[in-house]
C-alpha cells in the first residue's frame, strides 16, 4: 500500500501549493493503518496522516521540554514511553556549552555566592514556581 | 490567552518579534536557530499562543557553562573536588512589547528554572547565571538573583541564583 496525503485549501483564490507525501508500507504496517483508520473512523489517508502528525508533534514537543510521556492504568500503574528518536530531542542532551569571560573580582564574588550557604527563596520566587 | 513554551522551530515567525531592544530582536531573528541547530551554542525556548502556534511572543536561551576551579580564590575551593563548577547560563530573555505586562516574562523565567532543575537532576549543576541589563537588575533580584560584584561599570550585570534556592522554593509549595 502507498500512503499518500495532499494538503489543499477550499479557497481556490489562495492557490496554496499542494504537498504530497508518499510512503511504501510493509504488509503488516498496511494492516495496522487500515485497522487504525477503522477504529478511529478516519475516512482518508490524509486524515490519518494529519492526526498522526499532530500526535507525533505533541510527543516531540513534550520530550523537548524534558517532560516524560507516561500512560497510567486505572489502578495507577504507570508506564513511561521510551522511544529512541524522541530521546534525541530531550533537553538533557541538548544544552550546549559556553565559555565565561569574567574579571578576577567576578570570579571571587561568584565563589562567595556559589560556595556559601544558599539564600532563602524570595516570596516572588516561591509564587513563581507555584505557577 | 493560552500560551505554550517549547523549543524554537525552524519555521517559527520571528521576523515580526519586537521586544524594543534591537540586539535581542536580532538574536532571535538571525542567530537563535543557527546557534541551536548548527553551532550548538544555545537552546532557545519560545512562548507561543495556541491560536497562532508559529508566532513568537517571547523567548529565552539557555546554555551550559562552568567556572574553572583554578580561577576561584583558594580560600573558597579548599576541600572541594578538583573539578570545575557546572552552571547554566540564562543567556537571553525577552518578551514582545505588544504582549508585555501579561506575565509572559515571569512564565518564561519559571520554565527556565524548571529546565535548570531538571538539568541539575540529570547531569549535575550548581547554579544559574545571567547577565542582566542594568535596568532589569531589580526584576531579576525579585526572583532571587544576586548581583556578582566586579562587572565592568557600563556593561551588563552578571547575576547569580543558586539552584538549591530554587529547589527550596519548589519544596515550599
Amino acid at each position: 500500500m502507498t500512503l499518500a496525503a495532499v494538503s489543499k485549501t477550499n479557497d481556490a483564490s489562495l492557490r496554496v501549493r499542494k504537498s504530497k507525501f508518499q510512503a511504501d508500507l510493509a504488509p503488516s504496517e498496511d494492516q495496522m493503518v487500515r485497522a487504525l483508520k477503522v477504529e478511529l473512523q478516519l475516512s482518508s489517508n490524509s486524515e490519518f496522516l494529519s492526526d498522526a502528525l499532530t500526535l507525533f508533534r505533541w510527543a516531540v514537543s513534550e520530550r523537548k521540554r524534558g517532560h516524560r510521556i507516561v500512560s497510567e492504568s486505572a489502578s495507577g500503574e504507570r508506564r513511561i514511553l521510551i522511544f529512541p528518536r524522541l530521546e534525541r530531542v530531550a533537553p538533557e542532551i541538548n544544552l550546549p556549552r559556553v565559555e565565561l569571560d569574567w574579571t578576577e573580582r567576578e570570579y571571587e564574588s561568584f565563589a562567595e555566592l556559589a560556595l556559601g550557604e544558599p539564600a532563602e527563596p524570595t516570596e516572588a520566587l516561591i509564587q513563581l514556581m507555584r505557577g | 490567552m493560552a500560551v505554550t513554551i517549547r523549543h524554537l522551530e525552524e519555521f517559527d515567525a520571528t521576523e515580526s518579534f519586537d521586544c524594543g531592544d534591537e540586539p535581542l530582536n536580532n538574536y532571535l531573528r538571525r542567530h537563535a536557530w543557527n546557534n541551536q541547530q548548527k553551532s550548538l551554542i544555545g537552546v532557545t525556548y519560545v512562548a507561543v499562543e495556541e491560536a497562532a502556534p508559529g508566532t513568537v511572543l517571547g523567548y529565552f536561551t539557555l546554555a551550559a557553562s562552568s567556572t574553572p576551579r583554578d580561577r576561584l580564590p583558594k580560600k573558597f575551593v579548599r576541600g572541594l573536588p578538583s573539578y570545575d563548577l557546572p552552571m547554566i547560563l540564562l543567556a537571553r530573555l525577552a518578551v514582545d512589547q505588544r504582549f508585555a505586562g501579561r506575565g509572559l516574562g515571569r512564565a518564561l523565567l519559571a520554565e527556565a528554572f524548571r529546565i535548570a532543575l531538571q538539568v541539575a537532576d540529570e547531569i549535575g549543576c550548581r547554579c544559574i547565571v545571567t547577565d542582566a541589563y542594568r535596568d532589569k537588575v531589580g526584576w531579576y533580584a525579585k526572583y532571587g538573583f544576586v548581583p556578582i560584584e566586579g562587572a565592568i561599570e557600563d556593561g551588563p550585570q552578571e547575576m547569580f541564583l543558586d539552584l538549591r534556592t530554587i529547589r527550596k522554593a519548589v519544596q515550599n509549595l
